[in-house]
């Protein structure tokens, strides 16, 4: 066999997203994935809204209701996602928890400019994942960031921050 | 010469005609000129999105392609008629943009611009009214639609 018969292989390097994927009412969110500390079940948490995990104390976040959501977060799939962004810690109640993703970037879209107001916020992005749409949640916002909710991203920024996923990094879509 | 006169006439006759599909919501006819549909499709079920932007709180996704929804029923304060209903792909300067009309389906219409008269209703973006089939007919500017509403709330 000559060199010439070789097959050189060129592994093109994919930009991926890590996302835990959740189920709040009837909308699929997604978490960018390296925030994620744990996911609890009832059990694990009891009655107990605020949680305490390794040193660090979790204060509840009502997702549902920051989104002007309906969730019934009372199932036997409900979890709580305990949820780091810098230095704010949230737990996260959902219906239910779809699963972890890696997503593409060619699978991640910027929210479309017709959406003008908060929503550009609450959200980074949205991906398509096991053919659902699926809204990239801004955990900054998330967890009260106050800062992040006072000036609305504009489709710009918006666009700039869904063009910024870092390669193998669960970042912001 | 007498060939560019003849060619310019024809533009100018071209030019005063406006194509317009003639479609309904709720009852309620409507007129949107035809470079501003991008196509009639069946509607399929929209999926909600939290939004506090008026009237734009559902997407439509459609194979790989994902929409926003603009809700011109309940703008108008009322319910899309008929079964199955339709969908108008409005060409919005934002971007395609996804409307349910009635199940009536759209007609062709077209229409003298100087037949074209400005209308001051506040309620709806519109490029003016037509008389068609004995009624008065609003045009609805899609590429601008939503823009009346959004302006009044950063008000």
């Amino acid at each position: 066999m000559s060199l010439r018969g070789r097959n050189h292989t060129t592994s093109i390097p994919v930009e991926t997203a890590g996302f835990l994927i959740v189920c709040l009412g009837a909308s699929y969110i997604a978490l960018p994935a390296d925030g994620v500390r744990g996911v609890l079940t009832k059990d694990d948490t009891g009655d107990k809204q605020t949680v305490t995990a390794a040193g660090t104390i979790y204060q509840p976040v009502d997702l549902a209701q920051r989104l002007f959501l309906t969730a019934d977060l009372s199932g036997p799939d409900m979890r709580t996602v305990l949820y780091s962004c810098g230095h704010s810690h949230g737990a996260i109640r959902v219906t239910q928890v779809v699963g972890l993703a890696d997503v593409e970037r060619k699978d991640c879209f910027p929210l479309p400019p017709q959406f003008q107001c908060d929503e550009r916020n609450w959200f980074a992005g949205m991906l398509l994942y096991q053919d659902q749409l699926v809204l990239v949640l801004n955990p900054s916002w998330a967890l009260g960031g106050a800062a992040a909710a006072a000036a609305p991203v504009s489709v710009a920024q918006s666009e700039q921050i869904c063009l910024a996923i870092p390669a193998g990094v669960g970042g912001a879509c | 010469m007498l060939r560019a006169t003849c060619g310019q006439q024809q533009a100018q006759v071209t030019k005063r005609l406006w194509n317009m599909l003639v479609f309904s919501v709720g009852g309620m006819k409507l007129a949107a000129r035809t470079e501003d549909v991008g196509g009639i499709s069946s509607w399929i079920q929209s999926i909600p999105v939290p939004s506090r932007t008026p009237f734009v709180q559902a997407m439509l996704k459609r194979d790989n392609q994902v929409m926003p929804v603009y809700d011109l029923a309940t703008r108008l304060n009322r319910k899309p008629q008929g079964e199955p209903l339709l969908c108008l792909t409005a060409h919005h300067l934002d971007g395609p943009m996804a409307i349910c009309i009635d199940a009536e389906v759209p007609t062709l219409e077209t229409v003298d611009a100087a037949a074209i008269r400005q209308t001051g209703r506040g309620d709806i973006e519109t490029l003016g009214s037509v008389t068609i089939g004995g009624n008065d007919v609003a045009i609805v500017a899609l590429q601008r639609l939503g823009q009346l509403t959004q302006d009044a709330d950063r008000l």
